[in-house]
């Protein structure tokens, strides 16, 4: 058994899923194609159903 | 976001794409293909001298097309990892064979490395957790909306970045027809800058005055030492310049920021031609991009025309009820039929009002299209590289009573790589597949068990 996770995509569920396996102490690698992470979410101004800022 | 790039436990592999999957849950081998960046990314510091200098323009992906970047760029400013990347087939050293050098001539720590090559990376992993999120839908296929033909009606997405205060119009509601009328301005004005400065030094060089030479011209008369033909044909296409860009800046005059908006639900979702499903997160969407508007500018009125407001889920509800109220935001249930333009290129939007049982057209400033979540591009390729099987729609397949389960063991999916859904849903299906996980790869399992 490995103890690695592969995460492919580094949009808004690709980083919470890494985070959340990094804080509990598993070794995550994150693959993303373009050259940085974000995904759409970088992309928007803000979100509902509050209009917090999405970066 | 930042987190990800600081995290000791996470190796960020950016600008990068699987190649090959091999193995099985529990031990699958996977090769990687890290992309040339041509820029080495221990020695970047993300200062951007090189894209202020960088001569080669390109159309920005990250803007949806309405702005432009540099050959050597950074995804989006607050982009991790904070490092710039050479576009090589646009750059004019890599892609177009010219002599250039001028990113690694300014470049202070020395990071511009034209010789960097693709790299291969094997990992071995115990479980995959596919989040590969979606794709907008291309309204262009629908002829009715005429997406393709007028330019002030836009997607979603691109009027989410008219929006940002970070995009292209600085969060300035300037419509499409406008921006490019300004682009168009803005090249007449150099090439009337050139033409002139050529008129004046010939004007100056023989002593004669343009209209002379036009007259010369006309009347098919020489005169000693001078080009009749040659100089006659720049002034006249200077003055030809001239009328079109006083007509121009006629017409820029009566212009003015868009502040009648109209929305159009459901396009190319809940629609037989295109997709069955219902893109989930669109209706809000709307109502948000709809408010941010209002906030901007408070003379913003909006209609948002649906078959039915989807508002489920937490406080939904209540915020359409308080974009109506206080946002100037009309709900109108009807499906619009066509989009047509007028002369000032206000699109006009011809919709059968249910409540009035009658076929309505009404003129907007600007219209938006609430196009559909589609699957990303490469998911069919993704899908077959990994095994594991796709919806009729096109979305990751996964169990029904095991919803983040993709068809083969150790393989998980979340987010809307799964299917269309908005961004609470998907923090959350991450967590829990990130959950599910963790628990196959747990070092310890089954130890502290009770002898029953």
């Amino acid at each position: 058994m490995i103890n690695d996770v592969l995460v492919i995509g580094g949009g808004i569920a690709g980083i919470q899923a890494a985070l959340d396996l990094a804080e509990m102490g598993v070794q995550v690698h994150m693959v993303e194609k373009l050259p940085s992470i974000g995904g759409k979410m970088a992309q928007l101004d803000k979100t509902f159903p509050t209009n917090d800022c999405a970066i | 976001m930042l987190d990800v790039g600081r995290h000791p436990k996470i190796n960020l592999l950016a600008y990068s794409e699987v190649e090959e999957v091999s193995g099985e849950v529990g031990a699958f081998q996977i090769r990687v293909k890290q992309k040339a960046r041509y820029v080495n990314a221990d020695l970047c510091t993300g200062c951007g001298s090189c894209a202020e200098k960088c001569p080669s323009i390109v159309v920005d992906a990250y803007n949806v097309g309405l702005g432009n970047r540099k050959a050597i760029f950074k995804y989006f400013p607050q982009g991790i990892p904070s490092v710039y990347t050479i576009d090589a087939p646009q750059c004019r050293q890599l892609g177009q064979g010219k002599k250039c050098g001028v990113c690694a001539k300014v470049c202070q720590a020395n990071a511009i490395d034209y010789e960097q090559k693709e790299r291969t990376l094997d990992l071995e992993v115990g479980a995959i957790i596919l989040a590969t999120g979606y794709e907008v839908f291309d309204p262009s296929v629908i002829p009715e909306y005429a997406y393709d033909r007028i330019a002030n009606v836009v997607t979603a997405l691109e009027f989410e970045r008219l929006l940002s205060a970070s995009g292209p119009t600085a969060g300035h509601l300037d419509r499409p027809s406008e921006i490019a009328m300004e682009k168009e301005i803005e090249a007449l004005e150099k090439e009337h800058k050139k033409l002139d400065r050529q008129v004046k030094q010939l004007e100056e060089k023989h002593g004669k005055t343009s209209s002379e030479v036009l007259d010369a011209a006309k009347g098919g008369t020489s005169i000693e030492g001078v080009d009749v033909a040659g100089w006659a044909s720049s002034a006249e296409k200077l003055h030809g310049i001239e009328a079109v860009l006083s007509e121009l800046h006629r017409k820029k005059a009566t212009t003015h920021a868009a502040k009648k908006l109209a929305f159009i639900q459901c396009v190319g979702s809940r629609d037989f031609r295109f997709n069955r499903f219902c893109s989930s997160y669109c209706c809000m969407h709307s109502v948000k991009e709809a408010m941010i508007a209002y906030e901007h500018d408070n003379d913003v009125s909006t209609s948002i025309f649906c078959m039915d407001l989807r508002a489920v889920g937490r406080g939904f509800e209540e915020y359409k009820l308080r974009g109506g109220k206080q946002a100037n935001i009309r709900y109108v249930r009807g499906r619009v039929a066509e989009i047509t333009e007028d002369e000032a290129k206000n699109p006009i939007v011809w919709y059968e009002s249910t409540a009035n049982r009658q076929v309505v057209h009404e003129v907007f400033d600007m219209v938006v299209l609430a196009t559909a979540c589609v699957p990303s591009h490469g998911t069919k390729k993704l899908a077959d590289l990994f095994g594991v099987e796709l919806e009729r729609n096109g979305f990751f397949k996964t169990h029904p009573l095991a919803p983040l389960n993709t068809s083969r063991p150790g393989i998980f999916v979340c987010g809307c790589a799964q299917g269309p859904m908005d961004i609470p849903e998907s923090v959350a299906q991450a967590s829990s597949a990130a959950a599910r996980a963790a628990e196959l790869v747990a070092p310890a399992r089954h130890l502290a068990v009770a002898a029953k």
